[in-house]
């Protein structure tokens, strides 16, 4: 797979029970550029409620820059951002009242206790989020150290002090910026779980993480970003066919045997530290097999593999990938 | 902006630095009552029993220093006492009120949470103003509270309080504070630093003042100048509420009227004001503030 090249994907086809679903986040032609450094590129995206969409990319890619400007930390340079319908830059706050969002680095005042933050932020949020205060202490698990001081949380406390107070207003649209910064494995299943939970619960999520794993367990769509711009987007089935099937095949000679599989009509092969890495259709393998064991090529391993979130996300987002560079 | 400032206010309330500074000027002004009385008390003592020498006139000078003590005289040394230190800690203040929201990275969780910067900066305005007027209110009443007891110790008969006095130079007093922590607000705002409003406010409120003496010591037509900054105008007000009292001050000369000091004053607190909010409104708020 090249790159440099849009993922060949279906686009975006959601289910019919989704498609009713009201859209709780869309952004049109998002651009920001600061000076010469164009930061989001021309982005399109849209969250339903009830769907988790993970926004994916690697480090400057764009993410954090694209939820501030949804959030209207950042103007956009061209394009708009409509949460609920509301355009954020024309009427912000109505906009934002449906909106949890959980930034990056969580902020809070560490001279408060963790139940004071949150009293502080219902404060502002009004309606119903004072009543909220000690069940979303109760929900992150945060209960018992509610009085404590917040200068005193650990990273994976506080994670979930902001993750609490994204669902003070009962919002229509969570966004969540790498919520398990922190968490320990078992932290980490429950920020999952939780984020189930809330598209459970008829609301949109909107993820961005640096765990593929996570996001493979959680989303329903994903969009994969790459210096501001869509690179690929749907659902992980969608994004992961694109990575197609293959064997990892681990032997000594790996040019006789690049050569040997060449005959076989295989045409995508990836030279790896081990060995080789095939595209091959899965039902293949004794085939590979036979031929390079008739060469007097015996191989260590021939293990069928699927491509994972991850493997996509690597090839989309690294041209040169040092452990799988294609043989020559 | 409702929702914001209450907010604000229950932050507020549970810091304890805008605590401990209520606390250090109810009892500075209490302490520098004491001290003044017990300073003049015992230089008294020594001249009569001729341990000193007296200075000319200087029994009557400390006499009448001590009788600017008296209750009936706080609008004059007590709003001083008030003035002089509030100003310096209501700048360290309003700098640090604005300051820590950037330092801490709060401004962004709230703007992240639907407050609009239009109304953090008024709400913060707004608690600060609030605080402000909580803070002299103290103060005066402490320096109130200073003069009974030296009076008392003295065994004097207290002349009561002129309130309505001590209240129109509180209302002064409060009014001057209001460009220094705008200033400090501003400087806090546009570096989103604490450290910088706080260095910014005092050394501007320790040196234009000393500037603008030492230039109409030279020269009393360079008032005409400096009769449009700060300490000048500040000082026109405070020395208007206390013009009851015999206080003799040679850098009083040329000050301008009341009328033109609130005006000018007010100018600056708004336009610090206005371009603390403009700097906010314009900026992309990418890591802490």
């Amino acid at each position: 797979m090249n790159p440099a090249q849009p993922v060949n994907l279906r686009s975006y086809a959601p289910a019919v029970t989704v498609q009713q679903h009201e859209v709780v986040l869309r952004t049109k032609q998002l651009v920001k550029r600061f000076g010469p450094i164009t930061a989001v590129d021309g982005l399109d995206l849209e969250v339903r409620r009830g769907e988790v969409v993970g926004l994916l990319g690697p480090n400057g890619a764009g993410k954090s820059t694209t939820i501030g400007m949804v959030l209207g930390l950042i103007t956009p340079t061209a394009g708009a951002a409509e949460v609920l319908g509301r355009d954020v830059r024309v009427r912000r706050e109505e906009a934002l009242a449906g909106v949890g969002a959980m930034l990056e680095v969580t902020s809070f005042y560490p001279y408060l206790s963790g139940r004071d933050n949150l009293t502080a932020v219902a404060l502002l949020r009004g309606g119903g989020a004072l009543a909220r205060v000690d069940p979303l202490l109760a929900r992150l698990g945060l209960a018992q150290r509610g009085g404590s001081k917040f200068r005193t949380y650990s990273l994976g406390m506080r994670q979930r002090l902001g993750i609490a107070s994204t669902l003070l207003a009962d919002p229509a649209l969570v966004i969540l910026d790498e919520p398990a910064n922190g968490l320990d494995p078992a932290g980490q299943r429950e920020i999952r779980e939780l984020i189930r939970e809330l598209a459970g619960e008829n609301r949109g999520v909107l993820l961005a993480s640096h765990l593929l794993y996570e996001v493979e367990q959680v989303c329903d769509r994903v969009l994969v970003i790459k210096k501001g711009k869509l690179i690929a987007s749907g659902t992980i089935a969608e994004v992961t066919r694109g990575g197609g099937n293959y064997f990892e095949i681990v032997v000594d000679n790996k040019p006789r045997a690049a050569d040997i599989l060449r005959g076989l009509g295989i045409k995508e092969i990836r030279q790896t530290p081990t060995g080789l890495d095939v595209v091959a259709d899965p039902t293949r393998g004794a085939e590979i097999n036979r031929a390079l064991a008739s060469a007097g090529l015996y191989a260590s391993a021939i293990v069928p593999r699927a491509s994972s979130l991850e493997d996509v996300f690597m090839e989309l987002t690294e041209p040169e990938s040092p452990s799988a560079s294609p043989v020559s | 902006m409702l929702r914001l400032f209450r907010s604000e206010i229950y932050r507020l309330q549970r810091r304890w630095m805008p605590l401990l500074m209520l606390l250090i000027i109810a009892l500075a002004a209490v302490g520098i009552y004491l001290l003044v009385y017990l300073s003049v008390q015992a230089q008294l003592q020594a001249v009569r029993t001729g341990a000193i020498p007296s200075p000319p006139g200087g029994e009557q000078a400390m006499a009448q220093t001590l009788r600017q003590l008296q209750p009936d005289r706080v609008q004059g040394i007590g709003v001083q006492i008030v003035s002089s230190l509030g100003s310096l800690m209501l700048i360290v203040f309003a700098a640090s009120h604005l300051g820590t929201e950037f330092g801490w990275g709060t401004f962004r969780t709230l703007l992240a949470h639907g407050a609009g910067r239009g109304a953090f900066l008024g709400a913060k305005v707004l608690s600060l103003a609030l605080y402000a007027a909580v803070f002299v209110f103290l103060g005066v009443v402490a320096a109130m509270l200073g003069s009974y007891i030296v009076t008392a110790i003295a065994g004097q008969g207290a002349g009561g309080p002129d309130i309505s006095a001590i209240a129109d130079a509180g209302r002064r007093l409060y009014y001057t504070l209001l460009p220094y922590m705008a200033l400090a607000t501003l400087i806090a705002v546009w570096s989103r630093s604490a450290g910088a409003g706080i260095a910014t406010g005092l050394v501007v409120y320790l040196t234009e003042g000393l500037v603008a003496q030492l230039l109409v010591s030279f020269n009393r037509d360079y008032a005409n100048i400096v009769n449009y900054g700060l300490s000048r105008n500040v000082g026109a007000l405070i020395r208007g509420a206390a013009s009851t009292t015999t206080i003799q001050d040679p850098s009083a000369v040329g000050l301008p009227d009341q009328g033109q000091a609130a005006l000018i004053l007010g100018a600056y607190t708004v336009v610090f004001l206005a371009l603390a909010y403009w700097r906010l409104r314009s900026r992309d708020v990418t890591v802490g503030g």
